[in-house]
């Protein structure tokens, strides 16, 4: 086991220099700079350029910048928050983000597995098709669109949540983002667990048990259930990663002061160092949800821990 | 002291105005609160202030973005302030000087304190002036001190070529403040409430260091409020009245209370709910706030207009072919059915309401001064047109334009398209949307045929406009040239006609003909702002130009 989480672990380490790299080169491709181009004359551009080192070859630049990483030193904005350094911001507004991601996988985590058991357990009768709407409304609608419905209804119509997030009622104010962003997670787990449920609960060592006088609870919980959840688990990792994604607009329509927000202002707004932090940040959540969920799994899974440490 | 009659009238000569935007309520766009009479009644409440996007930088010199500038105005005050109508009336100096050969200001200054109780002095403008031109601080706006505010050495230093001590700027004493500049500027005093030009204190900047302007604890206030809510790039602060201000009385505010919201829909509704007293709306809201008293079409002061490649494309190199096109734009129908937030027709080179003459009156206020080479008329477009067709050997022209990919320049790009397609025979005009950067790139390169861009006014005087057209400059993407114009402008900037304010402004009058007769580029539009501004609220003042809205003088009734 060890081992298996060694070898992953310097995996991704590597991944995450070769994305850092892409994006440097890909920062080098995005059309003019991160200054007012309309307003400056070229003079003034080489002197913006030359104090921040952006007149040095992008090799020197990227060797440098992970230099300065490694030491925990991401850069100063160049635009969006002025000579901020980055790590501030991310301090700031990176654990604002991860709560409200957090709850939202939570809230859909758990509202998906039940409505996929009871969609499971009820299976063909009318329980099951409001289910499955609710499935497949969560997984076509985005989540902007939530957003807005949910503050139109709740927040403007019977004022029940703010409309805006607001740091000093910040578990209040993360309902609606919170609700609006676990909608496609919420949705693609029900339909997931549904579907795994109904092919354990068909399976003949569930007909053994049952057979065996096993009922109630535990029959769900310790036979059905587990067995249900291994592949449920496997998509919990790519559901996290478009809730990361969902949150760019969503913390931009409830007003977040999260990563999400700054990381599409600085887009627009070619801020560099901001993007190139940001998207290395996100890359790397990214990599250690999928780390997390592989352990997991070999974990649930004894086989699979088995096999990969034999192999 | 006849001099400073002169700068006196010079000044009064730079008001704003708003009056060219129409929509709305026809209330004025602002009435002052309390005016001169102290009044004891505070009311005690914050104003809920919506903003489009966070603040980028509480560096007064290196801020770039109307709303930095905006909440820097807030707790700072410069030399001068900005009236409401945007003539700039004393505020840190108690009163000013101009030399007879206008090189030279002296500015007094009044006893005002920091917010840490240091008073603010003469060299604390020194300091930042400094600043903005020091090459190691690369301010992007220290084009504010070279070009266009012509302080003495101001270019040798940004170039580094001199040290920023030698910049035309000195404390005589710790309440006198001289300012020697290369040629006589008439709008000089306007760019004292310029932000690039407030006072920064040099022991506070140094105590705090980097850190400089990224929490309440590291800025200073020397203004109507104090910062004492906010983190960088914030998404909601707040600024509290400042009881030390010198001009406290007037402040009628408790606090200005802040909130970004990049989403229309929630910014509407939280203005519904009142909780905000003032938004910004967009164009296809309006319709939904139609007849509600709130709803004000506010001036933003940008020009748009559709620029033609002249150098680069032959087609453009035609006059005939230039005036047809511009001939062909019904510009009533852009503003009244696409854009709907107020937005004004413009006929002119030069935008209205924003540069007002030695004569009192808006540059740009007639704007059927050039109807005979640009207005509405497709019989006129069409001879132009054909006549220019004939000169190309061709009855066929197919033209690409670029556009930024948001939202109102795509919808009035297709408007533009039908309209010339509709009235030019023969013409195919194809639409190419890029991303906003990609879009500038494109048109600094000359590698485009039409684009379709704005400008908004740095500084009080149609110069912020007609300075383009001129051989090499930046933003002459068409690359047009014209010897008899860049003599004018050369005249009116730091030749002869600089100190003589009237034969200036005919000249520049002469200056925009031409632009007109060569239809250098085609006006379309000068943009206003859909904004809700509660009932309850008066005395807010909007301006096109530096301070996009002052909240000192704004009253707030329950």
């Amino acid at each position: 086991m060890k081992k298996y989480v060694a070898k992953r672990v310097i995996t991704a380490i590597f991944t995450l220099l070769v994305i850092l790299l892409v994006l440097f080169i890909l920062m080098q491709l995005m059309p003019g700079s991160p200054f007012n181009d309309e307003k400056l004359n070229a003079d003034q551009k080489a002197a913006l350029y030359a104090k921040y080192g952006l007149d040095q070859p992008v090799f020197i630049q990227f060797f440098r910048y992970v230099g300065n990483m490694l030491r925990g030193d991401f850069g100063v904005s160049y635009n969006i928050s002025k000579n901020t350094p980055i790590s501030q911001l991310i301090a700031t507004r990176l654990p604002v983000s991860i709560a409200i991601g957090g709850f939202a996988v939570a809230i859909g985590a758990v509202i998906g597995l039940i409505l996929g058991l009871i969609a499971a357990f009820r299976h063909d009768t009318i329980l099951d098709t409001i289910c499955t709407i609710i499935s497949v409304i969560g997984v076509s609608v985005p989540s902007y669109v939530f957003a807005l419905a949910l503050s139109y209804q709740f927040g403007y119509v019977w004022q029940v949540f703010p409309m805006l997030y607001n740091s000093a009622e910040a578990l209040n104010s993360s309902v609606l983002p919170s609700v609006s962003l676990s909608m496609f997670t919420m949705a693609s787990i029900a339909r997931f667990t549904r579907t795994e449920m109904l092919e354990v609960l068909g399976s003949e060592y569930m007909l053994l048990a049952e057979s065996k006088g096993i009922s109630g609870a535990s029959l769900i919980f310790r036979h059905a259930l587990r067995n249900a959840l291994i592949p449920i688990i496997t998509v919990l990792a790519p559901l996290i990663v478009d809730l990361m994604t969902g949150s760019l607009v969503v913390e931009k329509i409830f007003a977040i002061p999260g990563v999400g927000s700054l990381l599409v202002n600085a887009i627009q707004s070619n801020d560099y160092n901001v993007v190139i932090s940001l998207s290395f940040i996100y890359s790397a959540l990214y990599i250690a949800i999928m780390l997390v969920v592989d352990i997991l799994y070999g974990i649930i899974d004894p086989r699979i821990r088995l096999a990969k440490d034999n192999g | 002291m006849k001099k400073k009659i002169l700068a006196v009238a010079l000044a009064a000569a730079m008001v704003v105005g708003m009056a060219g935007c129409g929509g709305g309520s026809s209330a004025p766009e602002t009435s002052t609160g309390a005016e001169g009479e102290a009044t004891a009644e505070v009311s005690g409440s914050d104003l809920n202030v919506m903003l489009e996007t966070p603040v980028q930088s509480l560096d007064p010199q290196q801020a770039t973005d109307g709303t930095s500038f905006e909440v820097i105005a807030d707790y700072t005050d410069g030399l001068m302030q900005m009236a409401e109508d945007g003539a700039p009336v004393e505020a840190i100096a108690e009163s000013y000087e101009v030399s007879e050969d206008g090189l030279t200001y002296t500015f007094h200054l009044r006893d005002a304190k920091w917010s840490n109780g240091t008073p603010v002095t003469a060299a604390d403008f020194v300091f930042a002036w400094q600043r903005a031109v020091d090459p190691a601080v690369a301010s992007e706006y220290s084009y504010m001190m070279s070009d266009i505010g012509q302080i003495k050495n101001a270019e040798a230093i940004i170039a580094g070529e001199k040290d920023k001590s030698e910049l035309g700027v000195t404390a005589v004493d710790d309440k006198t403040l001289k300012v020697e500049l290369n040629v006589p500027v008439s709008y000089f005093l306007s760019l004292m409430y310029f932000p690039t030009f407030y006072p920064v204190n040099e022991e506070f900047f140094n105590s705090v260091g980097d850190s400089f302007g990224t929490s309440p604890d590291t800025v200073l206030s020397n203004g109507a409020f104090v910062m004492d809510d906010y983190q960088p790039a914030a998404t909601a602060f707040h600024l509290t009245k400042n009881a030390d201000y010198w001009d406290a009385d007037r402040v009628q505010l408790a606090g200005l209370n802040y909130q970004v919201i990049q989403d229309s829909q929630q910014a509407l509704m939280n203005y519904q709910t009142g909780a905000l007293d003032t938004t910004l709306i967009n164009g296809d809201q309006v319709d939904q706030v139609e007849g509600d008293e709130a709803f004000r079409a506010i001036g933003a002061g940008y020009l748009w207009y559709v620029s033609p490649n002249i150098a680069k494309v032959k087609e453009f190199d035609n006059l005939n072919i230039r005036m047809a096109m511009t001939m062909a734009i019904n510009r009533d129908a852009i503003t009244q059915d696409v854009l709907k937030d107020g937005s004004a027709p413009t006929y002119t080179a030069v935008p209205m309401d924003f540069a007002t003459g030695p004569d009192g009156s808006d540059f740009s206020a007639d704007q059927t001064k050039f109807s005979d080479v640009c207005a509405f008329d497709a019989d006129k477009a069409v001879e132009f047109w054909n006549a220019g067709l004939k000169e190309l050997g061709t009855d066929k022209l197919e033209i690409e334009m670029i556009v930024d990919d948001d939202d109102a320049p795509k919808k009035v790009a297709q408007v533009l398209k039908e309209q010339w397609e509709t009235t030019l025979p023969g013409l195919t005009v194809n639409l190419k949307t890029e991303p906003k950067k990609q879009r500038v790139k494109d048109m600094e390169d000359g590698n485009y045929q039409l684009g379709l861009t704005r400008w908004g006014p740095d500084y009080a005087d149609p110069m912020t406009y007609l300075g383009m057209w001129v051989t090499d400059n930046n933003n002459n993407y068409g690359l047009w040239t014209n010897a008899d114009y860049d003599k004018i402008i050369a005249d009116c900037t730091t030749g002869e006609l600089a100190l003589d304010a009237e034969k200036r402004w005919t000249s520049l009058y002469d200056a925009e003909q031409i632009v007109m007769n060569e239809a250098v580029i085609f006006p379309l539009y000068t943009q206003c702002n859909a904004e809700m501004i509660s009932p309850k609220v008066t005395g807010i003042e909007f301006h096109p130009v530096a301070l996009n809205r002052v909240f000192k003088n704004a009253v707030k009734s329950e």
